[in-house]
């Protein structure tokens, strides 16, 4: 379904990922793990065409995507929930929404945000104050919100537990496991081992910009080296 | 100070404002989608009454058509003007000053092309409206008025455009943040040229209509940009709305500070506000956070 086949990024002069290769398959849930500075937001960027790669492929469906703009792959199926929110704060909750479908033609739209209210009713009452007023978690509901109205097979997450209070992370936990339950595949970043492998189905480690490990999500939690430096564990 | 002296000082002010607010808007909105600080927009004004003098004298057409076709030329010009000039610039790293360098030089360049194809000479634009409204003591030339009116028609359909359409909706998103509005599908690069239209038109629509009562020359829009620059900082950097507040607000205050004192205090009065604005609310009177 998507792929990311021998990227290269870099920033300026310094290279952040290097021959980078992941996978995701139909209705599967991923992890990418790895320490702060390892390239997982730019894993993310890469795959929404945010960040174009100096080098490698970026597959979705059978299609080339490596130089397609953003918009041409929301239109083909993807979208993604950014790194701490990212909404419009001087925009309605409503529009912020709404500008997720923004691909998708009116009518449809309003029937999408039917469907996505109906996965995050606590926003109903707040759909006309402006974004940035809204709490934290709030604003993570609205975030995911947002990323599903283009109704995609692949949501990206970048760090969508970052910040929230650990109530909150498990709430957030149940809506990824729902959205995947409906078909919708998921990609996420994550910095804390436990949470990331325990919930995909399959998972990478990044380091210094370089794949070290990947496996389902079971062996990577019982990866003897993930255990010792990700989850504290002592060494046998 | 007698009543109609009052209503006069008013409505001049409002006139002068208008003006400073369709210039100030058209910059407010560049920097608040872009970050660009345009200092070629007094020469869209320029082009704008220049393109209106050659439409209605040189080919003809009735004035209101001129008018109507300068506006259209020289928002083409700005998208021309953002393509070939801002886009490439801003797709560098590290361009917040060589953006400014470009737009200064962009406007001596165009001052320049305009004494060289069109002279030093100074000429003027027919009026649109002729006479002079009575209401009572109260005496003011209809060519002003309709400065007054047809600026706020176009500010009116602009604040529409900004937050009753769609479109409006995706200037609004790219103006604050333009790479989570451009992972949701929306064309930033393609936003950021329209905007250079939509502010070129306001700018046009400014200068056409003050054009009967000033001569087009190719300096024209040199006091404006600065009027609108401080325009700008009043209102909050980057603020549509603040920038028009803003616009009447400075127009009123130096209109009666003209009236009260002698036209020469005109740039004393406006700047000294500009610098008391800056030391007491350093983020504009009609904005609520810095920055």
């Amino acid at each position: 379904m998507f792929e990311l086949s021998g990227i290269d990024v870099r920033y300026g002069a310094a290279q952040v990922l290097w021959d980078l290769s992941l996978t995701v398959a139909p209705g599967e849930v991923v992890a990418v793990m790895g320490p702060n500075g390892s390239g997982k937001s730019t894993v993310l960027k890469v795959a929404m065409g945010l960040k174009r790669p100096s080098g490698g492929r970026v597959m979705f469906d059978g299609a080339d995507l490596t130089q397609a703009p953003a918009t041409a792959r929301v239109g083909a199926g993807m979208s993604i929930v950014l790194e701490r929110r990212r909404l419009f704060p001087r925009m309605s909750v409503r529009e912020n929404i709404e500008i997720g479908g923004f691909v998708l033609p009116r009518a449809e739209i309003r029937r999408q945000m039917d469907w996505v209210l109906s996965l995050f009713p606590e926003l109903r009452p707040h759909m006309d104050a402006t974004a940035g007023r809204l709490s934290g978690g709030q604003q993570q509901m609205a975030a995911i919100a947002r990323g599903l109205m283009a109704k995609p097979r692949l949501l990206l997450m970048d760090e969508p537990l970052l910040g929230l209070s650990p109530a909150l992370q498990q709430r957030v936990f149940a809506l990824m496991r729902e959205i995947n339950d409906r078909g919708v595949a998921i990609l996420f970043n994550e910095q804390n081992a436990k949470l990331s492998f325990g919930l995909s189905h399959r998972g990478y480690l990044l380091e210094s910009g370089r794949v070290v490990l990947t496996g389902s999500g079971t062996q990577m939690l019982d990866h003897p080296e993930i255990r010792r430096v990700y989850l504290g564990e002592a060494a046998a | 100070m007698t009543g109609a002296i009052l209503i006069e000082t008013l409505l001049n002010g409002l006139i002068t404002g208008a003006i400073y607010a369709l210039i100030g808007s058209g910059i407010a909105l560049i920097y608040g989608t872009t970050r660009v600080l345009n200092f070629a927009h007094g020469e869209a004004m320029m082009l704008a009454a220049y393109a209106a003098l050659i439409l209605s004298t040189t080919a003809g057409l009735p004035l209101w058509l001129a008018a109507l076709g300068a506006i259209l030329l020289v928002m083409a010009g700005g998208v021309v003007m953002q393509r070939a000039v801002i886009a490439p610039i801003l797709a560098r790293e590290d361009w917040s000053f060589r953006i400014i360098a470009a737009t200064i030089g962009l406007s001596i360049f165009l001052q320049s092309a305009a004494q060289l194809i069109w002279g030093e000479g100074f000429s003027a634009l027919p009026y649109f409206f002729d006479g002079v409204l009575v209401l009572g003591p109260v005496r003011m030339p209809w060519q002003r008025i309709a400065i007054l009116i047809v600026a706020l028609v176009a500010l009116g359909l602009s604040a529409l455009l900004l937050y009753r359409t769609r479109f409006g909706q995706m200037i609004r998103a790219t103006a604050q943040d333009a790479e989570a509005a451009e992972a949701f599908g929306i064309p930033a690069a393609r936003v950021h040229t329209m905007v250079f239209a939509l502010s070129a038109g306001l700018a046009a629509v400014g200068a056409i209509m003050l054009a009967p009562l000033l001569s087009v020359n190719p300096w024209m829009g040199v006091p404006y940009i600065l009027k609108a620059f401080a325009v700008v900082i009043l209102g909050g950097l980057g603020s549509f709305g603040g920038a028009i507040l803003a616009g009447f607000l400075l127009g009123i205050i130096e209109s009666f500070g003209v009236t009260l004192t002698s036209s020469e205090w005109r740039d004393v009065i406006s700047f000294g506000l500009l610098i008391a604005v800056i030391w007491v609310r350093p983020y504009g009177l009609f904005s609520t956070r810095e920055g």
